[in-house]
Protein backbone atom coordinates (compact mmCIF):
# COMPACT_ATOMS: atom_id res chain seq x y z
CA UNK A 1 0.00 0.00 0.00
CA UNK A 2 1.43 3.19 -0.36
CA UNK A 3 1.70 6.19 1.84
CA UNK A 4 -1.08 7.96 0.52
CA UNK A 5 -0.23 11.19 2.33
CA UNK A 6 -1.93 13.06 0.31
CA UNK A 7 -5.29 11.62 0.81
CA UNK A 8 -4.74 12.20 4.78
CA UNK A 9 -3.36 15.82 4.14
CA UNK A 10 -6.87 16.64 2.11
CA UNK A 11 -9.05 15.73 4.53
CA UNK A 12 -7.38 16.81 7.61
CA UNK A 13 -6.92 20.27 5.39
CA UNK A 14 -10.62 20.49 4.79
CA UNK A 15 -11.39 19.48 8.23
CA UNK A 16 -9.37 21.68 9.61
CA UNK A 17 -11.18 24.74 6.95
CA UNK A 18 -14.33 24.00 8.26
CA UNK A 19 -14.29 23.36 11.66
CA UNK A 20 -12.09 27.14 11.82
CA UNK A 21 -14.33 28.31 8.86
CA UNK A 22 -17.45 27.62 11.36
CA UNK A 23 -15.59 29.23 14.49
CA UNK A 24 -15.32 32.71 12.39
CA UNK A 25 -18.48 32.77 10.99
CA UNK A 26 -19.88 32.25 15.02
CA UNK A 27 -17.15 34.29 16.10
CA UNK A 28 -18.28 37.39 13.09
CA UNK A 29 -22.27 37.01 14.01
CA UNK A 30 -21.33 37.27 17.63
CA UNK A 31 -19.50 40.04 17.00
CA UNK A 32 -22.73 41.62 15.44
CA UNK A 33 -24.75 40.99 17.63
CA UNK A 34 -23.05 42.78 20.54
CA UNK A 35 -22.71 46.03 18.14
CA UNK A 36 -26.47 45.80 17.11
CA UNK A 37 -27.93 47.46 20.20
CA UNK A 38 -24.85 50.23 20.09
CA UNK A 39 -25.77 51.26 17.00
CA UNK A 40 -29.63 51.79 18.01
CA UNK A 41 -28.42 54.02 20.54
CA UNK A 42 -26.22 55.88 18.38
CA UNK A 43 -29.17 56.75 16.16
CA UNK A 44 -31.56 57.53 18.70
CA UNK B 1 -13.66 32.81 32.54
CA UNK B 2 -17.18 31.65 31.07
CA UNK B 3 -18.27 27.99 30.71
CA UNK B 4 -18.29 28.38 26.95
CA UNK B 5 -14.44 29.49 27.42
CA UNK B 6 -13.56 26.90 29.26
CA UNK B 7 -15.34 24.04 26.94
CA UNK B 8 -13.41 26.08 24.07
CA UNK B 9 -9.93 25.72 25.36
CA UNK B 10 -10.98 22.17 26.44
CA UNK B 11 -12.11 21.51 22.83
CA UNK B 12 -8.60 23.18 21.70
CA UNK B 13 -6.38 20.82 23.76
CA UNK B 14 -8.37 17.75 22.70
CA UNK B 15 -7.82 18.38 18.74
CA UNK B 16 -4.34 18.63 19.85
CA UNK B 17 -4.01 15.78 21.49
CA UNK B 18 -6.46 13.95 19.12
CA UNK B 19 -3.60 14.82 16.46
CA UNK B 20 -1.04 13.41 18.43
CA UNK B 21 -2.46 10.43 19.26
CA UNK B 22 -3.46 9.31 15.01
CA UNK B 23 0.02 10.57 13.78
CA UNK B 24 2.15 9.79 16.42
CA UNK B 25 0.80 7.22 19.14
CA UNK B 26 -1.15 5.09 16.89
CA UNK B 27 0.86 2.98 14.56
CA UNK B 28 0.56 2.54 10.71
CA UNK B 29 -2.14 0.16 9.73
CA UNK B 30 -0.89 -2.65 8.24
CA UNK B 31 -3.39 -3.01 5.50
CA UNK B 32 -4.56 -0.10 4.81
CA UNK B 33 -1.39 2.38 5.62
CA UNK B 34 -1.63 5.85 6.25
CA UNK B 35 -4.84 6.42 5.05
CA UNK B 36 -6.30 4.95 7.55
CA UNK B 37 -5.77 7.78 10.00
CA UNK B 38 -8.40 9.70 8.24
CA UNK B 39 -10.16 7.25 10.21
CA UNK B 40 -9.89 9.60 13.29
CA UNK B 41 -11.59 12.46 11.26
CA UNK B 42 -14.32 10.23 9.61
CA UNK B 43 -15.61 8.59 12.70
CA UNK B 44 -15.87 11.21 15.42
CA UNK B 45 -17.70 13.13 12.64
CA UNK B 46 -20.43 10.65 12.39
CA UNK B 47 -20.81 10.17 15.71
CA UNK B 48 -21.15 13.76 16.46
CA UNK B 49 -23.66 14.07 13.12
CA UNK B 50 -25.80 11.58 15.61
CA UNK B 51 -25.45 13.42 18.87
CA UNK B 52 -26.42 16.43 17.14
CA UNK B 53 -29.58 15.22 15.37
CA UNK B 54 -30.56 13.09 18.20
CA UNK B 55 -30.75 16.69 20.00
CA UNK B 56 -32.52 18.41 16.80
CA UNK B 57 -35.20 15.22 17.87
CA UNK B 58 -34.92 16.11 21.70
CA UNK B 59 -35.46 19.57 20.85
CA UNK B 60 -38.28 19.12 18.52
CA UNK B 61 -39.92 16.97 20.62
CA UNK B 62 -39.79 19.14 24.23
CA UNK B 63 -40.78 22.33 22.05
CA UNK B 64 -44.04 20.70 20.16
CA UNK B 65 -44.77 19.99 23.81
CA UNK B 66 -43.92 22.68 25.92
CA UNK B 67 -43.41 26.04 23.04
CA UNK B 68 -40.60 26.99 24.88
CA UNK B 69 -38.31 29.03 23.09
CA UNK B 70 -35.09 27.88 24.59
CA UNK B 71 -36.05 24.02 23.31
CA UNK B 72 -36.07 25.86 19.49
CA UNK B 73 -32.82 27.33 20.14
CA UNK B 74 -31.18 23.94 21.05
CA UNK B 75 -32.78 22.29 17.89
CA UNK B 76 -31.83 24.73 15.32
CA UNK B 77 -28.41 24.82 16.70
CA UNK B 78 -28.08 21.36 16.44
CA UNK B 79 -29.41 20.90 13.35
CA UNK B 80 -26.84 23.49 12.16
CA UNK B 81 -23.91 21.46 13.87
CA UNK B 82 -25.66 18.24 12.51
CA UNK B 83 -25.30 19.37 8.42
CA UNK B 84 -21.47 20.34 9.25
CA UNK B 85 -20.96 17.40 10.74
CA UNK B 86 -22.33 15.04 8.40
CA UNK B 87 -21.11 17.03 5.52
CA UNK B 88 -17.23 16.74 7.08
CA UNK B 89 -18.14 13.20 7.54
CA UNK B 90 -19.29 12.62 3.75
CA UNK B 91 -15.80 14.90 2.35
CA UNK B 92 -13.61 12.89 5.04
CA UNK B 93 -15.13 9.31 3.85
CA UNK B 94 -15.32 10.45 -0.07
CA UNK B 95 -11.32 11.28 0.08
CA UNK B 96 -10.83 7.66 2.36
CA UNK B 97 -12.85 5.84 -0.36
CA UNK B 98 -10.66 6.42 -3.18
CA UNK B 99 -7.69 4.82 -2.20
CA UNK B 100 -9.13 2.10 -0.60
CA UNK B 101 -12.24 1.38 -2.71
CA UNK B 102 -11.06 2.82 -5.90
CA UNK B 103 -13.27 5.71 -6.18
CA UNK B 104 -14.67 9.15 -4.22
CA UNK B 105 -18.22 7.62 -4.49
CA UNK B 106 -20.90 4.88 -5.07
CA UNK B 107 -24.28 4.35 -4.51
CA UNK B 108 -23.73 2.15 -1.47
CA UNK B 109 -26.80 1.74 0.87
CA UNK B 110 -24.60 3.75 3.92
CA UNK B 111 -23.53 6.60 1.80
CA UNK B 112 -26.94 6.73 0.27
CA UNK B 113 -28.35 6.94 3.60
CA UNK B 114 -25.56 9.41 4.53
CA UNK B 115 -26.41 12.04 1.78
CA UNK B 116 -30.53 11.35 2.50
CA UNK B 117 -29.65 12.62 5.84
CA UNK B 118 -27.41 15.22 5.07
CA UNK B 119 -30.31 16.93 2.21
CA UNK B 120 -33.10 16.67 4.82
CA UNK B 121 -31.45 18.77 7.64
CA UNK B 122 -30.45 21.29 4.60
CA UNK B 123 -33.62 21.07 4.25
CA UNK B 124 -34.19 21.51 7.20
CA UNK B 125 -32.01 24.42 7.97
CA UNK B 126 -33.97 26.05 4.79
CA UNK B 127 -37.49 25.79 6.28
CA UNK B 128 -36.08 27.17 9.45
CA UNK B 129 -34.75 30.04 7.63
CA UNK B 130 -37.79 31.09 5.26
CA UNK B 131 -40.21 30.95 8.14
CA UNK B 132 -39.89 34.88 9.86
CA UNK B 133 -42.67 34.63 12.92
CA UNK B 134 -40.91 32.35 15.59
CA UNK B 135 -43.99 30.08 16.77
CA UNK B 136 -44.79 29.09 13.33
CA UNK B 137 -40.84 28.27 12.56
CA UNK B 138 -40.42 26.09 15.92
CA UNK B 139 -43.86 23.53 14.91
CA UNK B 140 -42.64 23.75 11.35
CA UNK B 141 -39.16 22.81 12.23
CA UNK B 142 -39.72 20.18 14.92
CA UNK B 143 -42.35 18.41 12.83
CA UNK B 144 -38.91 18.04 9.83
CA UNK B 145 -36.67 17.70 12.99
CA UNK B 146 -39.02 14.91 14.25
CA UNK B 147 -39.56 13.34 10.77
CA UNK B 148 -35.76 13.45 9.94
CA UNK B 149 -34.34 12.07 13.12
CA UNK B 150 -35.65 8.48 11.27
CA UNK B 151 -32.71 8.28 8.99
CA UNK B 152 -30.38 8.12 11.84
CA UNK B 153 -31.35 4.41 12.41
CA UNK B 154 -31.35 3.94 8.93
CA UNK B 155 -28.15 5.11 8.36
CA UNK B 156 -26.25 3.33 11.25
CA UNK B 157 -28.06 0.28 10.39
CA UNK B 158 -27.70 0.31 6.83
CA UNK B 159 -24.79 -1.81 6.65
CA UNK B 160 -26.57 -4.56 8.24
CA UNK B 161 -29.76 -4.34 6.36
CA UNK B 162 -27.95 -4.26 2.91
CA UNK B 163 -25.29 -5.54 1.22
CA UNK B 164 -22.88 -2.70 1.21
CA UNK B 165 -19.51 -1.85 0.12
CA UNK B 166 -18.70 0.44 3.16
CA UNK B 167 -17.54 -2.10 6.22
CA UNK B 168 -20.60 -2.73 8.95
CA UNK B 169 -19.57 -0.78 12.40
CA UNK B 170 -16.56 -1.62 14.10
CA UNK B 171 -17.76 0.65 17.21
CA UNK B 172 -21.59 0.56 18.55
CA UNK B 173 -22.16 -2.45 17.01
CA UNK B 174 -23.03 -5.85 19.23
CA UNK B 175 -20.12 -7.72 19.07
CA UNK B 176 -16.77 -6.27 20.64
CA UNK B 177 -14.76 -3.89 18.84
CA UNK B 178 -11.75 -5.39 16.79
CA UNK B 179 -9.56 -2.58 16.68
CA UNK B 180 -6.25 -2.34 18.06
CA UNK B 181 -5.78 -1.05 21.67
CA UNK B 182 -3.51 1.88 20.16
CA UNK B 183 -5.74 2.78 17.19
CA UNK B 184 -8.92 2.86 19.53
CA UNK B 185 -7.09 5.15 21.98
CA UNK B 186 -6.33 7.31 18.98
CA UNK B 187 -9.98 6.96 18.02
CA UNK B 188 -11.36 7.79 21.48
CA UNK B 189 -9.41 11.30 22.26
CA UNK B 190 -10.64 12.28 18.73
CA UNK B 191 -14.06 11.44 19.76
CA UNK B 192 -14.03 13.22 23.11
CA UNK B 193 -12.13 16.63 20.71
CA UNK B 194 -15.10 16.13 18.75
CA UNK B 195 -17.95 15.86 21.47
CA UNK B 196 -16.44 18.86 23.03
CA UNK B 197 -16.12 20.84 20.53
CA UNK B 198 -19.53 20.47 19.16
CA UNK B 199 -20.43 21.13 22.60
CA UNK B 200 -18.41 24.52 22.75
CA UNK B 201 -20.27 25.57 19.36
CA UNK B 202 -23.81 24.59 20.37
CA UNK B 203 -23.14 26.66 23.34
CA UNK B 204 -21.94 29.31 21.33
CA UNK B 205 -24.96 29.33 18.32
CA UNK B 206 -27.23 29.15 21.48
CA UNK B 207 -26.31 31.86 23.15
CA UNK B 208 -26.27 33.80 19.62
CA UNK B 209 -29.63 33.10 18.88
CA UNK B 210 -30.97 33.75 22.36
CA UNK B 211 -29.62 37.46 21.96
CA UNK B 212 -30.71 37.98 18.14
CA UNK B 213 -34.28 36.84 19.66
CA UNK B 214 -34.01 39.65 22.29
CA UNK B 215 -33.45 42.28 19.38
Amino acid sequence: MPANWGYVIAAYGIAAVALFGYWRHLARRARAVAARPAAKGRRA
Amino acid sequence: MTITRILGWLAAIGLIAGLAAGFGYAPREAIQGNVQRIMYLHVPSVLTSYLAFGLVLIGSIAYLATRRAGWDRLAGAAGELGVLFTGLTIVTGSIWGKPTWGTWWTWDARLTSTAVLFCVYVGYLLLRSLIEDPDARGRYAAVVGVLGAVNIPIVHFSVKWWRALHQPSTILGPEPSPIDPAIGLALFVNWIAFTLLFVYFLSRRMEIARREEQM
